[in-house]
């Protein structure tokens, strides 16, 4: 027990650590550089400007986690399920593979000008650019893992009478989870970026990135800096919480045994299909 | 459960027993080309019901190309392969097969490992789970039911493949250099075991390999092939009594049969 207490707070105590490295680094900058707080406001400062906005800042972080977190979704579904195809049906794999490439190789800054004239200003084209920017990593690691499948694996299982789903379900699909939340965890990261270009060019509705870009015009460097500090707190935020996920989808990665709550569903007699 | 009855005691199903020995498997005339290449060439062979047969050579010899022929996983250009009276050329899973790579699920446990076949087929029922931790339990590996394979060592792991392989039921099982990637000691360990279990279990075993201790060891009778083309030079039987012990190892039997075996393969 007490190791296990040691292995939960040991990383949490480096999370705290490195933050409170940045924000040192970050004061040392100002004072060493003596540059004016409408340049480099110091992280009192920034944090000031935060919490006496915090209402109107809360109401903007919800629309920006909700379009982030949608999008997300939406762009994990899809490039899981089109990675599926695509690692099943080689003929799928070649016909999508160059339109792939391609789509990641434009600009999302120049993808948000024609969603905008298709969907109109609104949460649609905002959606869209999260999750062209996450499906990628996905599409590309799941379809790694289905790959990396073992072909004399794949020759067992048919030998032992194995065929279509259930082979699929029980040989194949458990391989493509790890590269899944590869994919999965560099587009946690990116799905903010997402979001705020997506306010930028497609937004009627104020988010986080609209209150940067008119903090930014007014001058307001620390609300500029305190809708940085929002944006980084939503990407690492998403990402801790698809480790948490990958953490508890995968534990044969990270334990020798199976938990607890697999076992009792393994020797249940009405759980028949394993 | 009745498979786990112990027939330690049946000396009849030993070749040349007092109960005439029934033909479990046939391999007849299998010739396997691949373009201009023979790796094949017109094999031949008849395995009785509970024979423990090891099929030795050198690499490039056909052993796998054989093994993937009688699995029904490739097929032969000429021949067929009957089992059990029935042809069974080309018709994949009618025989269980072990690799030298232990082919673990990481994701399964060890229990989830060895019920592979009936969840692939039909589901793992309690039954099934029930009867493959009696298995585990009974060759040793009880306590490691719900463990990962990542957490076994290389032996554990091929102790478990061999379980799965039981498991799945086929009566006629095809082991393709199985303890190829262990250590020296591990191996002898684990001849032993696999003895063991071939006794308890009455099964007809191929096994393959290139390490004539091992055949000799092993094998009620040893197949040697040459290489270019694959074919069979000549059919051993080894007349140590079973159940062997490390002493056979040393025994005048055991080295003269050696001898013999060395000059098929280095002359």
């Amino acid at each position: 027990m007490k190791t296990r207490f040691k292995t939960a707070v040991t990383p949490f105590m480096i999370w705290v650590a490195a933050m409170v490295l940045i924000l040192i680094g970050w004061q040392l900058v100002v004072w060493l550089t003596g540059l004016p707080a409408y340049v480099i406001p110091p992280p009192a400062v920034a944090f000031g400007n935060l919490f006496d906005n915090w209402p109107q800042l809360q109401r903007l972080t919800g629309q920006t986690l909700y379009e982030t977190a949608i999008g997300y979704v939406l762009g994990a579904v899809i490039g899981f399920l089109l990675a599926l195809a695509m690692g099943q049906i080689r003929i799928v794999q070649r016909l999508v593979m160059p339109a792939l490439i391609i789509s990641q190789a434009v600009p999302v800054v120049a993808i948000a000008a024609p969603l905008v004239i298709i969907f109109g200003f609104g949460l649609m084209p905002k959606l869209l650019i999260v999750a062209w920017i996450v499906f990628f990593p996905v599409v590309v690691n799941v379809l790694d893992g289905l790959a990396s499948v073992d072909r004399d694996m794949l020759n067992l299982a048919r030998l032992m009478g194995g065929s279509g789903l259930r082979a699929f379900a029980i040989v194949k699909l458990p391989a493509c989870i790890g590269p899944l939340f590869s994919g999965l965890k560099i587009g946690a990261t990116y799905a903010v970026t997402g979001a705020v270009i997506g306010e930028w060019t497609a937004s009627s509705k104020q988010g986080l990135g609209t209150y940067l870009l008119t903090a930014n015009a007014q001058m307001n460097t620390a609300g500029v800096y305190a809708a940085m500090l929002l944006l980084t707190v939503i990407g690492v935020g998403s990402f801790l919480l698809v480790l948490g996920l990958e953490i508890f989808m995968t534990p044969w990665r990270c334990r020798s045994t199976s938990p607890a709550w697999m076992q009792a569903q393994r020797t249940s007699p009405a759980k028949s299909l394993a | 459960m009745d498979e786990l009855r112990d027939y330690s005691t049946d000396a009849g199903r030993r070749m040349g027993g007092s109960t005439s020995p029934q033909i479990k498997l046939s391999i007849q005339n299998l010739s396997v080309h691949f373009g201009v290449v023979t790796a094949l060439s017109d094999v031949s062979l008849d395995v009785v019901d509970g024979e423990f047969v090891c099929i030795l050579g050198a690499s490039g010899c056909g052993k796998s190309t054989l093994f993937n022929v009688v699995s029904g996983l490739s097929r032969a250009t000429s021949g067929r392969v009957v089992l059990g009276g029935q042809d069974v050329s080309n018709r994949p899973g009618q025989v269980g097969y072990m690799l030298q790579k232990d082919l673990m699920l990481p994701w399964r446990t060890v229990l989830g490992n060895i019920t592979l076949a009936a969840s692939l087929t039909r589901g793992a029922t309690a039954k099934d789970r029930a009867e493959a931790a009696d298995l585990a339990a009974r060759y040793g590996l009880g306590e490691f039911l719900n463990h990962y394979p990542h957490a076994l060592s290389g032996g554990m792991r091929q102790r478990v493949a061999m379980m799965r392989t039981i498991a799945a039921g086929r009566q006629v099982m095809l082991l393709d250099e199985p303890f190829g990637a262990l250590d020296a000691q591990t191996r002898l360990g684990m001849q032993q075991w696999l003895l063991q279990v071939w006794r308890d279990m009455h099964r007809t075993i191929l096994f393959v390999t290139h390490d004539v201790d091992e055949a000799i060891f092993l094998a009620d009778r040893i197949v040697v092939m040459t290489p270019r083309p694959g074919r069979i030079a000549e059919i051993l039987s080894v007349d140590l009594p079973r159940p062997r012990s490390l002493e056979v190892l040393t025994s005048d039997i055991f080295v003269g049969l050696k001898r013999q075996i060395m000059q098929h393969l280095y002359h």
